[in-house]
């Protein structure tokens, strides 16, 4: 328990103190706190997923001062989280109490919710931010540069952690 | 309701979800300020869009109601008004004070029935006896002249219309009162003929026509029309004038009768005279 408040608490600092600061290019702006939801343990309520989803949101809105954007966003990924794994074979591993992973779900459909879930987050935070006034081009280039560089960053994460349990 | 309080928590997570985007949305919307400019934006290009239908509709229901509003509106400025009163300065005599005397009044009046296709017209309005009119009293429009009193009973009154050839009116144009006749010959709606106009006399096309002081049945100033066209008779003297009517009696509807308050009075002095 100890140990997953702490990941939490160093993926939100990272986001929050790193990636939120990060000047690499104007079209980057990643968003990897989401693999927290993303890797949340399968038994657990939907109720659930959507008060966490709503409250990590809160909190990245509260750094940011973006109010509602990224928990609207949150929300949503959980919801279509949800729909997405219920296609999934994943009872055995929600009986034995795991979390969603690149270890128990294997590689491809990992790699498509995440793909899917990423894309959707960016693309979702982008058109809420320029809402009204949206310019295609620039948030296609900045939704799919930012997608890329959030999918590769949460790899790196289940990478590690595949060595660590291995 | 054990059915209800089941499928509530059968789907909980979806209320959960629509409470908490609702929350969201609001927080994005009223405390983001360009998302908040763009709501704004946006619901007010709905509502206002909803609100002039609604206007639409409405004014449309409100025409009558509308109509005899402004109908009394224009009566009492007519009342009010001040070129249309005689100015009485009493201090000469008893009273050390100025006052203003209303001498001509207006009673607002529906036109019930109208013709403008005879030789002789005479449209009906809906006010009669009951309400103040009598015979030989002027009747105008919102634009002009409409005609006189003819008759009337309790309720309504029948009055000459301009288009009638007993019709008679005394034109005041450019200042000038002219002491000749205003014909309705039934040949053109909407336009009389002045004779005995000398042709030394400065006309020209489009100058208004109206009532002079020598009416005690319309106030002066009331427009009869404008000159529309002018032939020059060459073994005559006088012009032969064309004159379109200020008030279109094809559509007439709503109309005032005129009331001189004095008219008896005046009359007598006129009479003994």
């Amino acid at each position: 328990m100890i140990n997953q408040i702490t990941y939490w608490i160093l993926v939100i600092g990272f986001q929050v103190l790193v990636l939120n600061h990060l000047d690499i290019s104007s079209y980057i702006y990643p968003q990897v706190f989401v693999t927290l939801l993303l890797t949340l343990p399968l038994h657990l309520k939907k109720t659930y997923q959507l008060l966490i989803g709503f409250g990590l949101g809160l909190v990245m809105d509260l750094f940011i001062y973006s109010p509602g954007i990224h928990m609207s966003a949150c929300l949503w990924f959980v919801v279509i989280r949800i729909m997405i794994l219920n296609r999934q074979d994943l009872k055995e591993h929600a009986n034995n109490k795991l979390e969603y992973s690149l270890k128990t779900a294997g590689f491809s459909p990992f790699f498509y919710t995440t793909l899917v879930l990423i894309i959707f987050y960016h693309f979702y935070i982008l058109w809420l931010e320029g809402i009204g006034n949206i310019n295609i081009e620039y948030m296609t280039i900045m939704g799919l540069s930012s997608s890329l560089l959030s999918l590769t960053i949460i790899g790196v994460f289940q990478a590690l952690k595949l060595n660590k349990y291995s | 309701m054990q059915r209800l309080f089941a499928f509530i928590e059968h789907n909980f997570h979806i209320i959960l979800f629509v409470i908490l985007q609702t929350i969201c949305g609001f927080l994005i919307f009223s405390l983001n300020p360009y998302q908040q400019a763009t709501f704004s934006k946006a619901s007010l290009g709905v509502t206002s869009s909803i609100n002039k239908l609604s206007s639409d509709v409405y004014s449309y229901w409100d025409l009558k109601s509308q109509n005899i509003w402004l109908q009394n509106q224009i009566s009492q400025q007519f009342k009010e008004s001040f070129p249309q009163s005689l100015n009485y300065l009493n201090d000469t005599f008893l009273i050390n004070d100025t006052s203003m005397h209303h001498i001509f009044d207006a009673i607002p009046a529906h036109v019930v029935f109208n013709t403008a296709h005879k030789s002789n017209n005479v449209f009906i309005i809906n006010k009669g006896l009951n309400h103040g009119v009598r015979k030989n009293m002027g009747v105008i429009s919102s634009q002009g002249i409409a005609g006189i009193v003819l008759s009337s009973n309790q309720k309504f009154s029948a009055v000459m219309s301009l288009l009638n050839t007993n019709m008679k009116v005394t034109p005041h144009i450019n200042g000038q009162e002219y002491f000749t006749e205003m014909i309705w010959d039934n040949t053109k709606l909407n336009r009389l003929t002045i004779n005995g106009i000398n042709k030394l006399e400065q006309i020209n096309i489009d100058d208004e026509v109206s009532t002079g002081n020598s009416s005690l049945l319309f106030p002066k100033g009331i427009p009869i029309g404008h000159i529309s066209k002018i032939n020059i008779m060459p073994k005559s003297q006088y012009f032969e004038i064309e004159l379109k009517t200020a008030t279109n009696f094809r559509n007439l509807e709503y109309v005032f009768v005129i009331i001189n308050k004095e008219y008896s009075d005046l009359n007598d002095l006129i009479s003994n005279d």
